[in-house]
């Protein structure tokens, strides 16, 4: 199977380079045979890699240790579902994987917008671009079905960090965000290619936009869980340079999502739009050019290799064609429409832009600073969480009082009666959140911002909501059925406001972590630690085999206000393949209030344990907060009845 | 009038970030990165058995039995590690660009946006001619009723 695999690959390879030339050879010859024909070259592409893919989950099943892939990542102890994972774990498999879904989501795209007739051959091209680069890396670079010189008896296994279930969720929908960019961005080319500089491109990525964000949202979502419970430091966010390269795209697309809004309603924006969508597109790449070019140094980091200058030589390309296309068409791009009024939803819309693109460019410059400071000082500098914390926590709260200002706001221009209308409960509301935690002893500055904006903004939305339902309850409907209905008129905007419900979890979960608290303590068998409210009395360990570790795990009787409310279980566990690196396997006991985050430090030949003790405060709020984020995106994405047949419409006039 | 309030609402953001922000306080280990390259700092580093973040722990708790200031450990750090070791630049000279350079870029766009705004503001609308309407008189009162509940 591993020369199908290599020959599919190659094949790839020469097919995309054919979908890049032959819609714009096409276009310039008039042979609109040769145009039809690219998207035969897409879905080739498509059942390609469909085939290489196949191949490589082939070799690791069937344990074919003498391919160096199979080898490097995965054993036989392990289990199929780390083994499946295993695809995307190292360098080549996991750039197969993005070679796959770009594929994959190139086949969908030409399927389902062929009608966007004019634009579909740059699409083709932009996006056979793109899976020309990777496959040529497949090809040429890494690639994954090089075989060793003898097959070992047994493969290295995977990293002891990757088995976590977080494994199999968080790369996978982390690419499909990243990859799912590609797509608003050919449109985007396809847009200043064709100078067809409305509102199409936008109408047409408007899902895949959102279907990208939300991936890459649960991307990030799924890499703190699994930080939270794995690596077991007490935190879920360090501001590794990975991490930071996730967050830019996301914070650019999430500006992205809103500025699109003013261009469909107001015909505004254009400009900032297609530049909004290259910066995703390009810090996308731009992530995945950290984790392969050993430019700076990340947990993870993929072994070092030569792709780093072709990464950064393919950024430098998307950026310069973008900005040679944009710069070209800038007379097309007029605004139609300009700012009425500086007090207006379409300027707060500017602002929520102005902050969340301020974030990625701090992320970004704290990111690459110690580059930057070895470049110009000649020093070796580090960035750390207190920078990072230092800098973007203004930067974030900003951004949650901006949340709950847009929708108060009225189009065009707000008059002084609908904002003492909008915002006279809302800003009391948050007023009296801050006077209360006060009065309960919380001064912490940031946290009680955080808190009393959370407030303000989820009373701005629900003020909104109940307003409309409030309309619709007048001409008789009850209000059940009104605010049913209120959403179901209006998926997008009532999504978008449970989405920021969402996010006002999100927030409060993080602002919980001002007042974590955490002791440690060695203990001898019977003997307790107490922190807050909670004791813990050390039982004793216990040692035990699995399938593919040595367990060691701690058992630990747990008081709540000497009430015993369970036993916790910490434990150390020391993996066949990698005896070296021991791991910890935190215990967590959740509640809506906190977490008891106990990891087992070490254990001491005398039979002590050194345990450490962290309690979190509001951990759960984030998780539900995501649960809450995702029903938002859910309802935001669900088509409105009479959209198809209005984009249906649209078409037929277009047509004529 | 608006746009100074808004200024200065991005003013008093952009000053809240001279307030340092501090989460847990991990003490002087919190300062420091953990020098086994795990990108940690030694309060966090994951390792269950890690030699650099052991020694420089030892190396705090001795110049706190010492007596010394979280000043004094700090220089003392950077004398034997280097710049690096702080998790945090100093604040002062090139590093500077990083603790403000968010802010100064925020804040000119901000300004970009209150002036076009203002300058968008100041200028005559040219509207164009309306065509002749074809709704009825009571058409239109109810549409302007509408307009106005969906404006609130």
């Amino acid at each position: 199977m591993g020369e199908v695999g290599t020959l599919a690959i190659g094949m790839a390879f020469v097919v995309s380079l054919y979908g890049l030339a032959a819609p714009l050879v096409g276009l310039g010859l008039r042979r609109h045979e040769l145009v039809r024909s690219a998207v035969n070259a897409v879905y080739a592409n498509a059942l390609l890699l469909a085939v290489a893919s196949t191949a490589l989950l082939q070799a690791l099943l069937a344990r074919d240790f003498g391919n160096a892939y199979v080898a490097s990542y995965s054993s036989r102890d392990l289990s199929f579902w780390y083994t499946v994972s295993a695809f995307w774990a190292g360098q080549a498999g996991s750039l197969l994987f993005w070679a796959a879904l770009l594929a994959g989501f190139a086949a969908v795209v030409v399927w389902r917008h062929g009608h966007h007739r004019e634009l579909m051959p740059y699409v083709v091209a932009t996006l056979m671009a793109t899976s020309a680069f990777f496959t040529g890396l497949l090809t040429f670079v890494s690639p994954p079905f090089a075989r060793l010189a003898f097959a070992p008896a047994d493969g290295s296994g995977l990293n002891p960090l990757l088995q976590n279930p977080g494994m199999f969720f968080h790369p996978p929908t982390q690419y499909l965000g990243y990859v799912g960019f590609t797509v608003p961005f050919a449109f985007a080319i396809g847009a200043l290619a064709t100078k067809r500089l409305d509102d199409e491109w936008i109408r047409a990525t408007r899902r895949w936009t959102l279907a990208s964000w939300f991936f890459l949202s649960w991307g990030i979502i799924f890499g703190m869980m699994w930080a939270y419970v794995e690596l077991g430091w007490g935190g879920y966010w360090a501001w590794d340079p990975v991490e930071n390269a996730s967050l830019m795209p996301w914070l650019t697309a999430t500006a992205f999502l809103h500025s699109v809004m003013i261009q469909e309603k107001r015909d505004m924006l254009k400009v900032w739009n297609l530049v909004l969508i290259v910066l995703t597109f390009a810090l996308s790449i731009f992530g995945t050019f950290l984790t392969r070019s050993g430019v700076l140094s990340s947990v993870h980091s993929f072994a070092l290799s030569s792709m780093g200058p072709l990464f950064f030589i393919f950024i430098l390309l998307i950026l310069g064609v973008s900005t040679i296309l944009l710069v070209s068409r800038l007379p097309a791009l007029r605004s139609a429409a300009e700012l009425d009024s500086l007090i207006s939803r379409e300027s707060s819309f500017l602002f929520n832009n102005l902050i969340l693109v301020g974030a990625a460019f701090s992320v970004f410059l704290g990111t690459v600073f110690p580059v930057l400071s070895e470049a110009v000082r000649g020093v070796k500098i580090s960035v750390g969480p207190p920078f990072f914390n230092q800098v973007n926590v203004p930067i974030g709260l900003a951004l949650l009082f901006i949340m709950g200002v847009c929708p108060l706001l009225a189009w065009r221009k707000a008059s002084p009666r609908n904002l003492s209308r909008s915002f006279l409960l809302p800003g009391a509301l948050g007023a009296l959140c801050a006077v209360v935690l006060l009065a309960l002893g919380i001064s912490h500055p940031v946290a009680l911002a955080a808190f009393a904006l959370s407030v303000f903004v989820a009373a701005a939305i629900l003020q909104d909501f109940h307003r409309g339902a409030m309309v619709r309850r007048s001409h008789g409907e009850p209000y059940a059925l009104a605010a049913v209905r209120l959403v179901a008129r209006n998926h997008r905007r009532y999504g978008g406001y449970v989405v920021h419900l969402g996010m006002i979890l999100l927030f409060a979960g993080m602002a919980g972590g001002a007042f974590s608290t955490e002791r440690e303590a060695v203990l001898t068998k019977g003997e307790t630690v107490a922190i807050k409210q909670y004791t813990l009395r050390y039982e004793g360990a216990s040692t035990y085999p699995t399938r593919s570790a040595l367990v060691t795990a701690a058992t630990l009787t747990v008081y709540n206000a000497g009430h015993q409310i369970g036993v916790m279980t910490p434990q150390r566990n020391i993996h066949k393949t990698h005896e070296d690196q021991p791991m910890t396997e935190v215990a967590i006991r959740s509640t809506w209030r906190e977490d008891l985050y106990v990891i087992l430090a070490g254990l001491g030949d005398d039979g002590t344990a050194n345990v450490r003790v962290i309690i979190n405060p509001l951990m759960m709020w984030m998780w539900v907060g995501s649960v809450v984020l995702t029903l938002g995106t859910i309802v935001a994405f669900w088509p409105e009845r009479g959209e198809a047949l209005r984009n249906r419409a649209r078409y037929v006039v277009e047509g004529v | 009038m608006r746009a100074l309030v808004l200024l200065a609402a991005t003013g008093l953001v952009l000053a809240a970030a001279a307030v340092p922000v501090h989460g847990a306080d991990r003490g002087p280990a919190g300062e420091f990165m953990c020098q086994c390259g795990c990108g940690l700092t030694l309060a966090n580093c994951t390792h269950l058995s890690c030699g650099p973040r052991d020694a420089a722990l030892a190396e705090i708790a001795r110049l706190e039995g010492q007596g010394r200031s979280r000043a004094e450990i700090r220089a003392a750090f950077i004398a034997r590690y280097g710049e690096g070791v702080l998790a945090a630049p100093l604040r002062r000279g090139f590093n500077l660009l990083a603790y403000w350079g968010p802010y100064w870029a925020i804040a000119s766009g901000a300004l970009v946006i209150v002036a076009l705004a203002a300058a968008w503001a100041r200028r005559p609308k040219t509207m164009p001619a309306a065509a002749a309407s074809e709704l009825t008189a009571e058409q239109r009162e109810r549409l302007e009723r509408e307009l106005q509940a969906l404006e609130d």
